[in-house]
């Protein structure tokens, strides 16, 4: 979405049928191991964008948003862009029932000092970063990430419609006890709701918002 | 010689102990390159930003090889001018 000047914002909606494993950038390195351990039973996929793995599948919804390079979501720096997506999912989200809220900077836990590394520190989801989406009890909903070039700026949010299969990831990953810790640490729209949601309910709520916040 | 780092407005808001991290060097040493031309890309706070050329030059050294981190306002690579 990136690839020419982005003139005015656009948006795409990403559903996933089968599992893969999608890493950071900076997690490249991992890619050969990791290959070589999954032996093609899961696909594995590189990312432009920071941050640990994400496990993709049913469990997810994804959105894409590319914005000109001055639009004023990108002003003052990378939180703001991530303040208005984070809300922006709150907003919708409460729309159809879920309850959350967008954990601001001073929220960080203090799990994730730079002294003090983090055990999740190579999952997304085992993490939280400024304006992520949490519930009531700071469990993980909408993970966020972005990519900025000359061109325009993409903003990448994935939502966490029903729990993922996280011992499938921390398996592959060579991280089999992470799992449970994983799980405690986030939460799902269903979980949340005590129903399943649909993603086309989850778009329709995005679409309908979006076209008012970039208006 | 011109010292280039990553844009201050990109550290905004950003709290003072987190470093960022060099993901990918688009230029090598001896390298000739353009006014705004993207040198490398970093990542901070799950996002990957380029590091520009603030002027043509020719890239002289690169202080923090991919992989590494540098924190706020540390030069990461050196431009001599053409």
């Amino acid at each position: 979405m990136l690839a020419r000047v982005v003139t005015a914002p656009q948006w795409r909606v990403w559903s996933y049928a089968a599992p893969a494993i999608v890493l950071g950038c900076s997690q490249r390195a991992l890619r050969p191991t990791l290959e070589a351990r999954v032996q093609g039973r899961l696909p594995v996929v590189g990312r432009e964008a920071g941050g640990g793995a994400v496990l993709t599948g049913p469990w997810l919804l994804g959105l894409s948003l590319a914005l000109p390079p001055a639009h004023a979501w990108l002003d003052g720096g990378l939180l703001p862009g991530y303040q208005r997506l984070g809300q922006l999912h709150v907003e919708v989200l409460q729309t159809l029932g879920v309850r959350a809220r967008a954990a601001p900077p001073q929220e960080r836990p203090s799990r994730q000092s730079r002294r003090d590394p983090d055990p999740l520190d190579w999952a997304c989801f085992g993490g939280l970063s400024p304006w992520e989406v949490v519930d009531a009890q700071g469990r993980k909903l909408v993970g966020l990430a972005q990519r900025r070039r000359q061109t325009g700026v993409l903003l990448v949010a994935g939502t966490l419609l029903s729990a993922p299969d996280w011992r499938l990831l921390c398996e592959a990953m060579d991280r089999p006890d992470d799992a449970a810790l994983l799980r405690q640490r986030t939460v799902s729209c269903e979980e949340l709701l005590g129903r399943p949601l649909a993603a086309g309910t989850v778009h329709e709520g995005w679409a309908r918002v979006l076209r008012q916040a970039l208006e | 010689m011109t010292e280039v780092t990553l844009d201050a407005q990109a550290w905004q808001g950003v709290e003072e102990s987190v470093e960022a991290l060099v993901d990918k060097w688009l230029v090598q040493p001896g390298d000739t390159v353009q006014a705004g031309q993207a040198l490398a890309n970093v990542v901070l706070v799950k996002s990957n930003l380029e590091v520009t050329a603030p002027a043509a030059g020719r890239v002289a050294q690169i202080l923090v090889p991919a992989g590494s981190t540098f924190a706020r306002g540390k030069p990461i690579v050196v431009l001599e001018a053409k």
